[in-house]
């Protein structure tokens, strides 16, 4: 059996919602969060997780980190039921909740750490190594004795990363972790990543809504929506079921003349620059090369595929998100 | 055990951070102390109570002195419930239940002891009749500190009872203001219990609230006699006893119906 099998996942809520008139009674709904959510993932994978809020991500990063347990349906992990020996579970697994701290707010991080070192009983040797690991990767060296009050968000978030990892899970949920960072640490954090599951076979399902981080880390991608899972496949197969449009941006020497196709490509013009847009099947630069170059002098052209958040949101469109 | 010791420890030492607060702290209590005796000396001037005024002294001195003991402070603690952050916890290979009575109990007693000491100091040099009184024993002294680390962990106890139903609730306001109301009464604070009338007293001391702060500082005056040590300091252990079990069990049960709100 697969290392995370989960099957029939089954969550829902109980949501009180204020009626339109009268402020006394509540309506008692039921959010159903997950239904019937199946999946399997290797030891070792990289699987990445997508969905527009509200999807159920983070239902499914809590039942399988064994927090919540679920109404229906079996989920074993690494051969354990997460809700059942919860703390035997937890103790192989890491997680980052983007949005919450774990960390102690008043008191310097190092502290924060050696709580967490106790906590899962990691020898010294263990634990030095790992820290100076850690440190290293994510730069954290001059601010171990910063309380984490005092530190700006990016680096909250790091020092957050290295107290999830700390006791080297084999498993690594992480819950939207690249808020807030700055692009430096964005990609030291995605390196570090990759770096970790490469090195110690580290299981990591992510969940985000940076579609870079996707694009950057995971071969494999989940569309979860109105808690029913959509796609499970390779990222790049997804996107061009959706990517049909390429843009063309030429700049000219001079203000070109006029450019003309036949049908099909829109032509958008401003001084030296001219925009083409085209669905992917018109692209034929064979036929367009020789009309773009009649108008003018050609000093520099670009063709682009669509910004991946553009295809995400025409995919969550067309699956009526 | 380690890791409850560790956060025992580190909790310990974040107390210490509030150094302002503190003397915001004992600046209050020490005015509440020495309101409250003006109050029962005009009590006493009108018509004279069976207790000598000196312990009525004492005992509102010892519970101005540990009064960081009693109410629910950790608001962190409780936040961690109202917004969910107490998903990082149950990530822990810790006993839940374990890991905030052991939060729990270090805030309650260094809070509690970095204020004191320097309330117990100025009561002490205060005129008789308006200050502390020293013990009734060197032997009282001893039995009422043990009484008090007894009490220390029975309150640890009851709050950790409150987080319990917290999760259930998702908002500790109102069972805190609940809480805090009984324990303000019942444990002394408010009126010392010893004032209370005699026919009360069977009732209202054996309660799990006046085994907090009332069992001991009535040691320490003598009120309690040192042979009957043995039975109160019983009553005591039954009590945390009792208490820690029943929020064991709720912290269990509540653990597996968690919602977590907020995403």
């Amino acid at each position: 059996m697969s290392y995370i099998h989960v099957e029939g996942l089954c969550k829902s809520f109980g949501v009180r919602r204020k009626r339109e008139k009268g402020a006394l009674l509540r309506k008692k709904e039921t959010v159903r969060a997950l239904q019937n959510v199946s999946f399997d993932i290797e030891r070792g994978g990289l699987v990445g997780c997508i969905g527009p809020n509200g999807a159920g991500k983070s239902t499914t990063v809590k039942v399988l980190s064994g927090i919540l347990t679920p109404d229906e349906g079996t989920v074993t992990v690494g051969g354990r039921i997460p809700w059942k020996d919860r703390k035997q579970h937890v103790r192989r697994i890491g997680v980052v909740f983007g949005q919450r701290m774990q960390l102690w707010w008043d008191v310097p991080i190092l502290d924060s750490y050696a709580l967490l070192k106790d906590m899962y009983r990691l020898t010294d040797d263990a634990y030095q190594k790992r820290l100076a690991e850690l440190t290293e990767a994510l730069g954290l060296k001059d601010m171990l004795h910063t309380p984490l009050r005092q530190m700006s968000l990016g680096q909250r978030m790091r020092a957050e990363l290295c107290g999830s990892l700390l006791h080297q899970p084999e498993i690594l949920f992480l819950d939207e972790p690249t808020i807030g960072l700055d692009a430096v640490s964005k990609l030291a954090l995605r390196d570090f990543l990759q770096w970790e599951n490469r090195e110690y076979r580290t299981t990591i399902l992510l969940t985000t809504h940076d579609m870079e981080d996707i694009a950057a880390l995971c071969s494999r991608v989940m569309v979860l929506g109105h808690g029913q899972k959509l796609y499970d496949g390779s990222l790049s197969e997804l996107l061009s079921r959706y990517d049909t449009l390429r843009t063309i941006t030429v700049h000219y020497d001079d203000v070109p003349g006029p450019i003309v196709f036949s049908d099909g490509p829109r032509v958008s013009r401003q001084g030296k620059t001219v925009q083409i847009t085209c669905q992917t099947d018109q692209l034929d630069m064979n036929e367009m090369m020789p009309l773009l170059q009649r108008a003018g002098a050609v000093r520099e052209m670009t063709i682009q595929p669509q910004n991946i958040d553009h295809l995400i949101a025409a995919m969550y469109r067309e699956m009526d998100l | 055990m380690k890791a409850y010791y560790a956060v025992f420890r580190l909790r310990r030492r974040m107390e210490t951070q509030y150094r302002a607060a503190a003397v915001g702290g004992i600046v209050c209590q020490i005015f509440f102390g020495l309101v409250l005796i003006a109050l029962y000396r005009a009590l006493y001037e009108g018509r004279p109570q069976s207790m000598p005024f000196s312990s009525i002294s004492t005992y509102v001195w010892l519970q101005q002195a540990f009064f960081r003991m009693l109410l629910a402070s950790d608001a962190e603690l409780m936040d961690k419930v109202r917004t969910g952050g107490i998903a990082y916890d149950l990530c822990r290979p810790v006993s839940l239940y374990g890991f905030y009575y052991a939060r729990i109990l270090a805030q309650k007693l260094m809070g509690s002891l970095l204020r004191a000491a320097p309330m117990l100091l100025f009561s002490a040099l205060l005129p008789a009749g308006w200050g502390i009184a020293p013990p009734s024993s060197p032997a009282a002294l001893l039995c009422s500190a043990g009484a008090w680390l007894i009490g220390l962990c029975c309150v640890s106890a009851l709050e950790n009872i409150t987080m319990a139903c917290t999760m259930r609730t998702l908002d500790p306001r109102g069972m805190q203001a609940m809480m805090n109301l009984l324990m303000m009464i019942l444990a002394g604070n408010v009126l010392p219990l010893t004032l209370f009338p005699d026919s009360w007293q069977p009732v209202i001391t054996a309660l799990p609230y006046a085994q907090l702060l009332d069992a001991p500082i009535r040691l320490y005056t003598g009120e309690y006699a040192l042979s009957r040590a043995g039975w109160i300091v019983l009553r005591q252990a039954g009590w945390t006893a009792v208490l820690t079990a029943l929020g064991y069990v709720l912290w269990k049960r509540h653990q597996k119906r968690l919602v977590l709100q907020g995403g």
